[in-house]
């Protein structure tokens, strides 16, 4: 556990759907401090609310009620436009079925969120084409996305997911479409990757292999998160 | 951060504009080059004569129908000039020419049922005023067929005329006196030309030889000196003017010799009761045609036919033309020893050029020198034709 | 600031879809082609006008006219001489058809050349070289511009043969129109000069003339030359403004062009919807992609602005396609648009095609302009796509089904404006034409409510008739309802406007049919040939016209005479008429007191005016009519309003016995023969042809055939709509095909998935062109009661407002049969290959992809 500044603070988040006449609460007053450097997993069912939680960390969508700051921003002041500029620049995805754009090249959809702050330099491109080599695809960078297995895709969604040295990369059910043994190895690749660089991390999954990487571990159930206590968990 | 995208976009946006300005540029008008289509009298009164009825010896003229038009020959002209003064001293010269040209020699063509324009005769007129005290000279001409009345030549009553421009007779019981009309933007004359000396016969009894073959000669006939009053009237400007006027009538068909180029002419009605008229024909070479002649009107009314060599025209000074570029003989000595005459002659101005289709100088000059021994003035018309630009 | 890989994921979506791509320039290009050709079809014949009349009034400011086609000679002399008016030129001028290698009417002008110079530079000033002897003599002389005598076949010194009014002529070409500008040449290309001698002796008028072009500047109207002089002329003549006979031509075609505009922007309209109709798909087709894009942080200016930039690409390649494609339409309908002046109007020759820039100006801002608002829907559409990462389809066609009250409302509301548009009293033609467009918009904002319900009627019929491919086919057609709509209503807008343009054609064919067999109620007719069908102002040899009135077995003879007068403050055509004995009167009044009229018409100074005419000027039976005549402005009634179709500019029609009383004009431009009992019509043709015999060339046509020839003439000049109609249908064609690609390739997986669970590639066919015939036939069926409503409009308001007819609608059943089918067919073949591409489509690939 590492004792860096907390990057993340989420508190008192709450949201909820309207569906029909019926209005369905999905997360309750829900608080959260992610600190730099650490992976964090949010472990919960499919349908508990993880992938509100991240849309709402991300920006994508707004709460209805509660915080989310990252340092000094509080996205839920943010407008539109604005959450979405901060997006770009400070938060990487990782999604379970990986949404790479069909009409770039790996190497281009890597190099898309970096395009999106700004101008790509060479240096940026090699470093792009490291981060490619490090996942290991750099033999087909110039692949369209269709002709990539599962596991390749993902690996490209998680070079496209660093490439801008975000703050914070989301992942939701990064293993989730994949087989044991290729989830096996997006995992050591993910840990790898974290730790190496230092980068902080909030892992969605129902999948308690992942406890394993993790420096915390929280549940989400009916919507109100619990933090783990990893002896106790290893004890399950 | 160009891609495909941008290249096409480019290229299309390029490629619209460029049809765009393409077609904006496309010049509406090329520059019409101004045709110059003035032309030599000279050619004028050489082109082709066959058909023509020519001028092969002295005949006997018949008046008044002399005095109109002779459409089987192909060329005809009615001059009236004069110099005139007004009320207030001030001097004007004018001139009023009517020529008639023949365009075929089919004669009657005009009495075609289907329309009155078909017409083998060209009339062309000329008006011009000198305006001594402000050196100013006016000119303008016109042209028209002779046929549905715009144009046209009758002896019996004298009326020669093209559209409101006339000359005519007054009375129905005499020639004499003839109105002249004529009038061009804010320049127009008014005047009564009565008889005065009775009419002289150019060359042999008006039959003017003026090139070597037979044909080439005219019928030529003068009024010399007329008594002239009337108005004239130049912008705001009204005066009553009274003078002496010149009137010529010639008609040929070939007038000209091969070589000949252009004459200079003179008419000059001196102090003493004479009146001059003397030509020389130039050619092509410069040198001077033996035809040139001749005349002496004196006072009584007798007159004596000049020969080659009997006078002398000596140019003492130049002026050229700033419109057309030609430069004309300005002033000269004429000498007729057999007569003891010795004249100055000086254009009253030295722009009397008429810048019209046919191209020439002519104008009113004052006259100084000796005749019969005695000191003389007078007054007269100097026409200058054939002269190239420089 | 933009993202080049956005653009590049941009352009490789676009290019990943060639086809849909290339179906929504190619719609762009049709419609700007089609509203830039007419636009230069227009504005070439206009330019063409202009150029030929600017030509031969050259420098002239006024004009002296008769008061009836010519005036004396002997007052240009007067004026001259007399007057002393000096900067006056005469002119004779008329038509001359020539015949050999090519067949077409020269302009012939009689002009003096020696008094040219000031007026019409390029004949008096460049000739110096011309023996002016020949030119103004006795024998037929004229000069050509080198060009026209090439295009003529003829060199220097060769005889045109030429025919006026009948008569065979000989002109010699004794020399060249030299020293022309491009412009002068153009225009001098029908232009025959002529001495004005050789012009009278040509046109048989000796002594007259067709005006006098004057030159006063505004000096010398300042200074009360002009009233001194209007003061002079007897008041049988007229001076007028030089550039208000060129207005009043140019008035005469207004209406006709202003109606091509409005039926070619149709074709852009029907365009629009295409673009529409492709970028939505292409916007919902990628909705996960956009989804994708803004979770990585993509702003919805970004995702708008890259929409609008490929609604940009399309549009400017469609535009630049259209301009090309406007030029090549604009030579092939330059023709038929002169063509069309010339039998309606006047003489016009058009060689060649004037590209304005301002058309193309027009075409692109039109075509690029309308491609963005087509695209500005459905750029927004992708902004407001959810950002979640899974879009799902149906939240779409949720919004659709809870639109459709909206769309409901929309429409009525529509259809309240175009009707008080159309009530609202007026001569406006753009508000009418405006009207018409809220009509199209009020039934294609009905389509989609009308789709669902149909579709629910008619799924019950399909699932008996396709078991249960059929009744899918229908639901998929209803649950997609935000694609099929806009696809259905651009065919429905398309066939509508076939049916429209298609009902008042025939309508008017109708009525023009009814009214020529109780206004030609003679046996035979006989008339020159006259260089504008509808106006025949040439006229017969005065000889001809008594021998043919001598030939036995005729009960009656009436002559007609066609005359251009000015009346009020306008030129009109006078009609002259030899009033028949008896009660029968075969023209319709609309208004007037029709038992006196007999008797008043043949003595007393009464005219009686067509249709048009009355609407045109806003005269009515009672009014009074000033006519300038050879005695001077003359008052006449106007006695009754008849029913006529012959003009639309409309006609005054006089007695014989009147007309001689105040025009000096003997002449006939048409006998009608009346035959007696027992006389045969066929025989007595024959011999008015021996009795005319070589003297002159006349139409000599039986009471059918002068029928049929007008008929003929009236399809003519519908020609030109029957190709714009043509061209709106296939623009819809191509909007159809590319809306079912569309529609298929976006059912791509769910069809494969059909596929994977046992629908056999034959079912795909059937289920694919179930729909797409189910798509054509409401299409079709909507188009019906839309089409008969533009008809309706079309008939009674436009052409009302256009040229004041009273119209018949006049349809029959097979018209919208036809619509109907065609709509199916163009459906069905739209659906051939998408159903082709998804029968034989690897459902493993479509399941896999993406």
């Amino acid at each position: 556990m590492s004792s860096s500044n907390s990057i993340l603070n989420v508190s008192g988040l709450s949201k909820s759907f309207v569906e029909g006449t019926q209005e369905r609460v999905v997360l309750d007053n829900l608080s959260l401090t992610l600190r730099e450097g650490e992976l964090v997993v949010l472990l919960g069912r499919s349908g508990s609310g993880k992938s509100t939680l991240l849309n709402l960390i991300s920006g994508l969508d707004v709460p209805s009620a509660g915080t989310v700051q990252f340092g000094d921003t509080s996205l839920s002041t943010l407008k539109e436009e604005d959450r979405t500029l901060f997006r770009r620049k400070q938060i990487g995805f990782i999604f379970q079925s990986f949404n790479l754009i069909p009409t770039l090249t790996v190497l281009e959809n890597v190099l898309l969120p970096i395009e999106l702050s700004g101008t790509v330099s060479k240096a940026e491109e090699s470093k792009a084409k490291h981060i490619l080599d490090t996942v290991g695809l750099g033999d087909r960078m110039n692949s369209f996305p269709d002709v990539l297995s599962g596991g390749e895709q993902q690996r490209v969604a998680i070079a496209r997911a660093i490439a801008h040295d975000p703050v914070l990369i989301l992942a939701d059910e990064p293993t989730g479409n994949l087989d044991f043994e290729t989830a096996q190895t997006v995992l050591e690749l993910l840990q790898h990757l974290i730790h190496d660089v230092n980068r902080t991390m909030l892992i969605a999954t129902h999948d308690r292999e992942i406890i394993e990487l993790a420096d915390r571990v929280f549940t989400l159930q009916r919507g109100v998160l619990k933090e783990l206590d990893a002896e106790n968990e290893a004890l399950n | 951060m160009s891609s495909l995208f941008r290249k096409v976009l480019y290229l299309s946006v390029f490629f619209m504009l460029g049809l765009l300005v393409a077609f904006f540029l496309r010049s509406p008008d090329a520059l019409r080059e101004e045709a110059n289509d003035s032309m030599p009298l000279s050619k004028a009164m050489k082109s082709d004569t066959t058909g023509y009825e020519r001028a092969t010896g002295p005949i006997d003229f018949s008046f008044p129908a002399d005095h109109g038009a002779h459409p089987t020959f192909k060329t005809e002209w009615w001059y009236y000039t004069g110099n005139v003064t007004g009320t207030d001293g001030r001097r004007f010269g004018f001139q009023l020419t009517f020529f008639r040209s023949a365009l075929s020699p089919m004669v009657g063509i005009s009495d075609d049922p289907e329309s009155d324009w078909i017409s083998d005769q060209l009339y062309m007129a000329h008006f011009s005023m000198s305006d001594v005290e402000n050196e100013t000279f006016y000119a303008s001409e016109r042209f028209s067929r002779g046929s549905l009345g715009l144009a046209g030549a009758e002896g019996i009553p004298y009326r020669i005329w093209l559209d409101d421009w006339s000359a005519e007779q007054v009375s129905e019981a005499s020639f004499f006196p003839i109105r002249l009309i004529a009038s061009e933007g804010d320049v127009s004359l008014d005047l009564v030309v009565d008889e005065g000396k009775p009419a002289v016969y150019q060359g042999d009894r008006g039959y003017d030889q003026k090139g070597d073959d037979p044909g080439n000669a005219s019928y030529y006939y003068s009024f010399t000196r007329l008594p002239v009053d009337g108005t004239i009237s130049i912008g705001e400007e009204r005066f009553v003017v009274s003078g002496q006027a010149w009137k010529d009538h010639e008609w040929s068909t070939s007038a000209l010799g091969e070589a000949e180029v252009g004459w200079d002419w003179f008419s000059l009605q001196l102090s003493d009761g004479r009146d001059l008229m003397v030509y020389s024909l130039r050619q092509n070479d410069g040198s001077e045609s033996r035809h040139a002649v001749g005349m002496v009107h004196d006072e009584n009314g007798t007159s004596r036919r000049l020969n080659v060599g009997e006078y002398t025209i000596e140019t003492n000074a130049n002026w050229t033309s700033p419109k057309s570029g030609i430069t004309y003989p300005s002033r000269w000595t004429l000498s007729i020893p057999s007569e003891s005459v010795e004249l100055e002659i000086t254009p009253r101005i030295p722009n009397q050029e008429l810048n019209v289709t046919i191209q020439y100088w002519e104008g009113a000059v004052s006259v100084e020198g000796i005749s019969n021994g005695s000191p003389v003035t007078g007054s007269g018309f100097v026409e200058l034709t054939g002269y190239q630009p420089n | 600031m933009r993202s080049s890989l956005l653009w590049r994921s941009s352009v490789r979506y676009l290019f990943t879809h060639p086809l849909l791509t290339g179906l929504s320039i190619l719609g762009v290009a049709l419609g700007v082609a089609v509203v830039v050709g007419i636009d230069f079809a227009n504005v070439s014949s206009e330019r063409a006008f202009r150029l030929s009349s600017s030509l031969v009034t050259g420098t002239a400011t006024h004009q002296i006219v008769g008061a009836g086609n010519e005036l004396d000679d002997t007052l240009y002399a007067e004026l001259r001489v007399e007057y002393g008016f000096r900067k006056a030129a005469p002119v004779v001028e008329g038509y001359a058809s020539y015949g050999g290698e090519s067949e077409g009417t020269l302009q012939v002008l009689g002009v003096d050349l020696l008094v040219e110079s000031s007026f019409r530079s390029f004949i008096g000033g460049a000739q110096s070289s011309l023996d002016l002897g020949q030119f103004m003599g006795p024998s037929s002389v004229g000069l050509l511009s080198e060009e026209t005598a090439l295009s003529l076949g003829i060199e220097l010194g060769d005889t045109l043969k030429i025919n006026i009014s009948g008569i065979p002529h000989e002109v010699v070409l004794l020399d060249f129109v030299r020293g022309l500008s491009d412009l002068d040449r153009q225009a001098m290309s029908n232009l025959l000069v002529v001495d004005i001698g050789t012009a009278q002796r040509l046109f048989s008028g000796a002594g007259k003339l067709s005006r006098i072009d004057l030159i006063i500047s505004p000096e010398e109207i300042d200074q009360g030359r002009l009233s001194s002089l209007e003061n002079w002329l007897p008041s049988n003549v007229r001076l007028q403004k030089a550039s208000s006979r060129g207005n009043a031509l140019d008035q005469m075609t207004k209406a006709f062009t202003l109606n091509l505009q409005a039926l070619s922007l149709l074709a852009l309209v029907v365009g629009m919807f295409l673009i529409y109709n492709i970028m939505t798909f292409s916007v919902v087709q990628r909705a996960p992609t956009i989804g994708r894009f803004r979770a990585l942080g993509v702003t919805q200016k970004e995702i708008y602005g890259t929409i609008i930039s490929e609604s940009l690409i399309i549009g400017v390649s469609g535009t630049v396609l259209g301009l090309l494609g406007g030029v090549m339409l604009g030579n092939g309908l330059v023709n038929l648009v002169s063509q069309t002046i010339n039998d309606l109007y006047f003489v016009l020759e058009v060689r060649e095609l004037t590209l304005a820039p301002f058309t193309l100006l027009k075409g692109a801002i039109l075509g690029v302009g309308m491609t963005l608002v087509a695209s500005l829907l459905p750029a927004r559409e992708a902004t407001t796509a959810a950002t979640t990462t899974v879009l799902r389809r149906s939240s779409d066609e949720t919004r659709m089904a809870a639109a459709l009250p909206r769309l409901i409302w929309s429409s009525l509301g529509a259809a309240v404006v175009a009707l008080l548009l159309l009530v609202a009293p007026g001569k406006s033609l753009v508000i009418s034409y405006l009207a018409l467009l809220l009509v199209l918009l009020s039934f294609a904002l009905m389509t989609p409510p009308a789709v669902t319900l149909c579709t629910r009627w008619i799924r019950p019929i399909l699932g008996k008739m396709g078991g249960v491919v059929g009744k899918m086919a229908a639901r998929g057609v209803e649950t997609s309802l935000s694609r099929t709509g806009v696809a259905i209503a651009a065919l429905m807008i398309a066939i509508s406007s076939t049916i429209g343009v298609g009902v008042m054609v025939e309508s008017f064919r109708g009525t023009v049919d009814q009214w020529l067999s109780y206004t030609l109620s003679a046996d035979v007719y006989i008339s020159p040939p006259s260089p504008v069908f509808r106006r025949n102002d040439a006229t017969i040899i005065q000889d001809v016209e008594r021998d043919i009135r001598a030939l036995d077995g005729i009960s009656g003879a009436y002559a007609v005479r066609t005359a251009r007068v000015q009346m009020n403050d306008f030129q009109n055509d006078l009609i002259i008429v030899d009033p028949r004995p008896g009660p029968t009167e075969s023209y319709r009044f609309k208004e007037g007191d029709i038992t006196s009229l007999p008797e008043r018409f043949a003595s007393d100074n009464v005219v009686k005016i067509s249709e048009p005419f009355s609407y045109r000027h806003d005269i009515h039976a009672g009014d009074t009519l000033q006519i300038n005549t050879d005695n001077g402005r003359i008052p006449f009634e106007v006695a009754a309003v008849y029913f006529d179709y012959a003009s639309d500019v409309g006609a005054v029609m006089i007695s014989r016995n009147v007309y001689n009383r105040h025009f000096d004009d003997p002449f006939v431009s048409g006998i009608a023969l009346v035959a007696s009992p027992g006389t045969d019509v066929d025989n007595l043709i024959e011999r008015v042809q021996q009795v005319v015999g070589g003297r002159q060339e006349v139409f000599i046509r039986s009471n059918r055939s002068l029928r049929q020839a007008s008929l003929d003439v009236f399809d003519r000049t519908f020609t030109i709509t029957q190709v714009l109609r043509l061209l709106a249908v296939l623009i819809a064609f191509v909007g159809v095909l590319s809306a079912l690609m569309a529609l298929q390739l976006e059912r791509g997986k769910e069809l494969a998935i059909m596929r994977a669970n046992g629908l056999t590639p034959r079912q795909v066919w059937l289920y694919v062109t179930t729909q797409t015939g189910l798509m054509g036939l409401l299409a079709g069926l909507f188009a019906v009661p839309l089409g008969l409503i533009l008809a309706y409009v079309l008939v009674f308001v436009i052409n009302k407002r256009s040229f004041g007819w009273t119209l018949q609608m006049d349809y029959s059943p097979d018209v919208l049969l036809q619509a109907v089918v065609l709509a199916i067919i163009a459906a069905l073949l739209a659906g051939i290959y998408p159903a082709m591409k998804m029968a034989s489509a690897n459902p493993v690939s479509a399941l896999r992809e993406d």
